[in-house]
This record gives C-alpha cells, structure tokens and sequence, in this order.
C-alpha cells in the first residue's frame, strides 16, 4: 500500500436518491467518487460532513460497483442527521471493513437466514449473493421478523424472493394490525415450520441482539452445530481498523475479526450477548 | 550488541551538537516528578539517569492526546528520546502490533516510529510500584530500544542495541568502544540488585499468564469490591503505556480529530440503538482488567501490562491492582 495512503480518511460519495422504507428508516443510493467494492457481509463507515460517522453493511448488491445503497434506522445523533441529508448531498465512507460471509463455505448447501428488524438490510446483499451462485446452492430460507407490519423494510423483497427458484422467504410480526393476516410472533417461532436438512445446511443470524442470542439457542436446539451459525455481530465499530478499542467483544476486534463470526469462535466469552 | 562510553559532559555536548537537527528529551527530575523534557545545555546537571519510570508514559510520544488525522503532517524533526525505561520500550511493542498492523498502518504513529532514536535507561532502582519483573520483563532493556544507557559518575556507558543506535554513535564527540568489560562490573551489580529489590518488593505476586488466569475465573464480587473505590476518571488508562483506545471525531470538510478515549468512561460501548455492555461500573472496571491479562494476550504477541506500577500510583481512589491480584491468587 503507498506510503501516502491514510487509513482515517473517506472516499468522498454523491447521495443519489434517498429511499423511504418505513417511517424510521431510509435507504441512500451512493455513487462513491472513486473505486469501491464491498464483499457481502463487510461494512463500511458512513459520514455525515461534520456531524460525525456510524458503521454500516451495505444492503445493496456487492456485483454492483458504481453505486451502493445503505439503509439506515433513525436512532440518534449522527443516523438523525443523515435522515435529513437531500440528493445531491456528499457523504463519506471509509471501508470496506472486515470479515463477511464466507459465501463460498457455502455452496452446494441449504442456506437458512433468520432475521430481524433493521437486519433485513445485510441480509438484502447477502441474498443478492447468493441469488448470484444460486445455481451452486441446494436451498436458501429466510424467516423474518418486524415489530409491526409497517416495520418491515423492502417488503417487494418477499415476493421476488418466493417467486426465485430454491429460494422461499417468510414474515412474522410481533404486533399485527388489521390489514396482516401472516404469522405474529417472533421470527424464532418461523423456525419451527421450515423444512431443512440440517446436516447439509449453514444458518445466517443477523437482527437485534435479543434475535441473536434466542436464535442462536434455537438453531442449536434444532441440532446446528456451532460452527454451522454464522453471526453477524453489532457493536460500537468506530475506526474499522482494529484499532480504537469501541467493539472489542473479548478478544475480538468485532471490525476487523468479524462483523461476522461462527458462534463456535465466540460462544466462549458469555457477554457476547450483552 | 557492544558498549562505548563517553564522558557525561562529551555526551551532554553531543546531545547540544545534535539539537538542530533532532528535538531531544531527556528525563530531568525536581523536588516533585521525574519527567520528560526538552534538552538544554545549561540543565544538564538536572539530568537523572538510571532512575524509575519518569511520569509520562511513551505512549504519549507516538499518540498525542489530540491530532487531526485527515491531513498529512509534512516534514517532521526527528527524535531523541532518552532514559526511557524497559517497561515503556516493552509497552511500545504492543502499540507496534496495533498501530503498524499489515494494511491498516497508521501513517502517522508510522512517521513518528521511523524518526525517533530511543536512547533507553537501566533502571538502577524500583520505584514504590515497580513490578515489570513479575510480568518477565527485565529492568535494563536489551532488545528494541535503539541504545540503552548507564551513568556511572562522569561517565556515561551506552549498550548499543540496533543498527540506528549504532548510526548515531558516530555523530557523538569522544565517544570510544569499551574493550576493558571490567569496567561494566558496576553495571551488573546494579542490574542484579534492583532485579532482587523488586523480587522481594512483588514476592508472592502472581506473574502475567498466571494472573490471566485468576482474573478470567474471578467472580463478580472481588469487581464490585475494587469498583465501589472507582470513580471512572480514566487516569489508570491515561497513564498506562499500553491503553491505546481512541475516538474519532468529525469536523467540516470531513476532517477527523482522533482523541485519546477509554474503556473506563462512561459510554465508550454504547451503541445507536441504546445497548451498552458496559453500562454498570463494575463491569467497566473489570473490562481493564480483562482487556490487559486475558484479551489483548489471546489476540497479540507483546504484553499489555509491563508492570510499571503507574495506575496504581494515578489511582485517587487507591485502587491497587496489586492488591486485587493478591487477593485472588
């Protein structure tokens, strides 16, 4: 890498469009003003012009390279000032950081993804890959839960997905209202209903951390084995360089040895849920 | 590895022939601290050499409490830093594997590594807190400083270390190899007597792999008991020459301010959507402890406590983790 090169400092990217998903949360078409590429699972650091940046996976397809799309839940200070940001507004991004899904552990299995919430989002690039190599991929199950019906982000999804051949996708809620007539409950509960053949399969966890921890138990319930779970871990990843100290989790760096983990490398430290 | 020597005042002259070209410090000790500061001729006799750890861990030399990140520092003076103690040249082998980590290099703790010249110090004492012999590391550095440095009256012995050590002894005026090892004799003396001062000072304390032991099995009780005394101020990470966590901080134009941060205050894990692992104090406190004797020896090579005893001493709530340790052991 030349000398010259400075890991802190972003690509400059222009926001193209700016897509509202649900009331909380919205998607940012970028077109990066120099070259960038992502693997699936990996994240980038996303800025706003001095207000500060926040660690993001990219929910679009790592195949395309001239623009990626960023979905962002409105939670706080840096996320609120992004909701407000216009096309035409330029960003920062910093990355790719990190270890993604290892994709290609993957083929000739049954691939079962449970999520949740605003998890949808990496899990939207993961099944952009792996509808890619399809081809090389006995099945791909998703289970996925919202809060309500109006929390469920890129709902066109489900249907495109149900209509891919391999490919079957579920909804659950935990609170209905009048117009949803599919499952309530919480995205675990999709789990006893599918139809895997576990010992050809991998399962992908990727939600908020209540999700990870009774999903993991769950998959382990269904006879997975820990290194057959692949998490997708959330913590406070600040640098991305494995270097400020924000998301150690044990030993880890979660930005540089992860996002992304079998539960058999982690599953020794009890705070990982915390 | 060889040793020359130099009259004290050849060498405090040396240290003057070369100040335009180097910014040069040196520990200088007053009725208060021992601590680091810019060499001037007419101070020379303020000088302390072979003494503890001065109060400013290395650290501090290679990343500044607060530096702009975004735009390139241009030419830099190089350095000399002199009487720095093993217990901080151990410490900076951990900032090493961190910050010029393959890929990831911080172009500017980079910068700062490649022009300095660490002139190293046996210790000829311990101080009150002193360990680093409990943690396998020597009072009288022999490998990764550049030169290291013994004072013996008027005169002033060097064991050069490294080919860039050895560069600069021929820049020093008078300066001749030592062939006659008679006259290291004192040298050694002093090395065995302050290594037997700080085993009887630590008998009993646990060394580093055992203590990651006991520390990683402790339950949370003997935590709550150390934490009520904590107050989260952070002077043990400030202080510490291995604790090297930062914060990012954006400013217009997409500038980035990397500050200094640590595990001990409040937030430092919080996540956007409100979680914070280490939300409770305790559990703050503990991570310290984790993070120096059971983590960060899973994940690195290079030790992340070297005992030099400093969060012990910065401690305004008389936390000594020694104490702790004894306590599990």
């Amino acid at each position: 890498m030349a000398d010259t090169y400075n890991i802190y400092k972003p690509v400059m990217a222009t926001l193209e469009e700016v897509i509202e998903e649900s009331p909380l949360i919205k998607t940012f078409v970028l077109i990066p003003r120099e070259e960038f590429s992502f693997k699936t699972g990996q994240f980038i650091e996303l800025s706003v012009d001095g207000i500060g940046e926040a660690p993001f996976t990219p929910s679009s397809s790592p195949l395309v390279t001239d623009r990626l799309e960023v979905t962002v839940m409105k939670t706080g200070y840096v996320t609120g000032h992004m909701h407000e940001l216009m096309p035409g507004s330029v960003m920062g991004i910093r990355g790719p950081y990190g270890r993604g899904y290892p994709v290609n552990e993957f083929e000739g299995k049954e691939i079962l993804i449970l999520g949740g919430g605003c998890g949808l989002a990496p899990i939207r690039s993961l099944l952009f890959t792996l509808e890619d190599m399809k081809d090389r991929l006995e099945k791909v199950i998703l289970c996925y839960g919202s809060k309500t019906p109006a929390d469920c982000i890129y709902k066109p999804l489900f249907s495109r997905l149900n209509s891919i051949d391999k490919f079957e996708a579920y909804r659950t809620v935990d609170i209905t209202d009048d117009d949803w007539d599919g499952p309530v409950g919480v995205a675990t509960h999709l789990l006893e209903d599918v139809k895997v053949n576990i010992e050809r399969s991998v399962a992908v966890v990727c939600g908020p951390p209540i999700m990870m921890k009774y999903g993991t138990l769950k998959l382990l319930d269904m006879g997975y084995r820990d290194d057959q779970i692949y998490l997708s871990m959330e913590k406070n990843m600040s640098c991305g360089l494995g270097k400020c100290g924000h998301c150690m989790m044990g030993e880890f760096f979660v930005c540089k040895d992860g996002p992304v983990f079998t539960y058999r490398e982690i599953r020794h430290n009890p705070d990982i849920w915390k | 590895m060889y040793y020359i020597s130099i009259s004290k005042e050849d060498w405090h002259r040396s240290l003057e022939y070369l100040s335009p070209e180097y910014d040069i410090f040196v520990p200088v000790k007053d009725e208060y601290s021992l601590d680091y500061e810019p060499f001037r001729l007419s101070m020379a006799d303020q000088v302390a050499y072979n003494e503890p750890k001065p109060a400013t861990p290395l650290k501090n030399f290679f990343l500044p409490v607060r530096e702009n990140v975004t735009s390139m520092a241009g030419t830099r003076k190089s350095r000399i830093i002199v009487g720095v103690p093993n217990c901080d040249i151990e410490a900076l082998l951990l900032l090493d594997e961190i910050y010029l980590d393959d890929g990831f290099t911080d172009p500017f703790y980079r910068t700062r590594r490649e022009t300095t010249i660490l002139i190293a110090s046996d210790c000829f004492s311990a101080g009150e807190h002193c360990h680093c012999t409990s943690y396998g590391v020597k009072p009288y550095p022999e490998r990764h400083a550049d030169m290291a440095i013994a004072a013996d009256g008027d005169t002033v012995f060097l064991r050069v270390i490294t080919d860039k050590g050895g560069s600069l002894v021929n820049r020093l005026l008078s300066a001749h190899p030592v062939t006659d090892m008679s006259q290291l004799v004192f040298m050694e003396e002093r090395h065995m007597s302050v290594e037997s001062d700080l085993a009887l000072k630590n008998k009993g304390l646990p060394n580093y792999e055992a203590t990651g032991d006991i520390v990683g099995k402790a339950g949370k009780e003997i935590w709550v008991k150390y934490a009520s005394k904590c107050v989260s101020c952070g002077a043990c990470t400030t202080i510490c020459p291995t604790c090297s966590c930062f914060l990012l901080i954006d400013k217009p134009d997409f500038e980035k301010v990397k500050q200094m941060d640590a595990c001990q205050y409040p937030g430092f894990e919080r996540v956007a959507g409100g979680e914070d692992a280490l939300f409770e104090l305790p559990d703050r406190f503990r991570n310290r402890y984790m993070c120096k004797y059971v983590w960060r020896p899973q994940r690195f090579r290079s030790l992340a406590c070297t005992g030099c005893g400093r969060c012990i001493e910065a401690c305004i709530g008389r936390i000594n983790k020694n104490e702790l340790f004894m306590e599990l052991a």
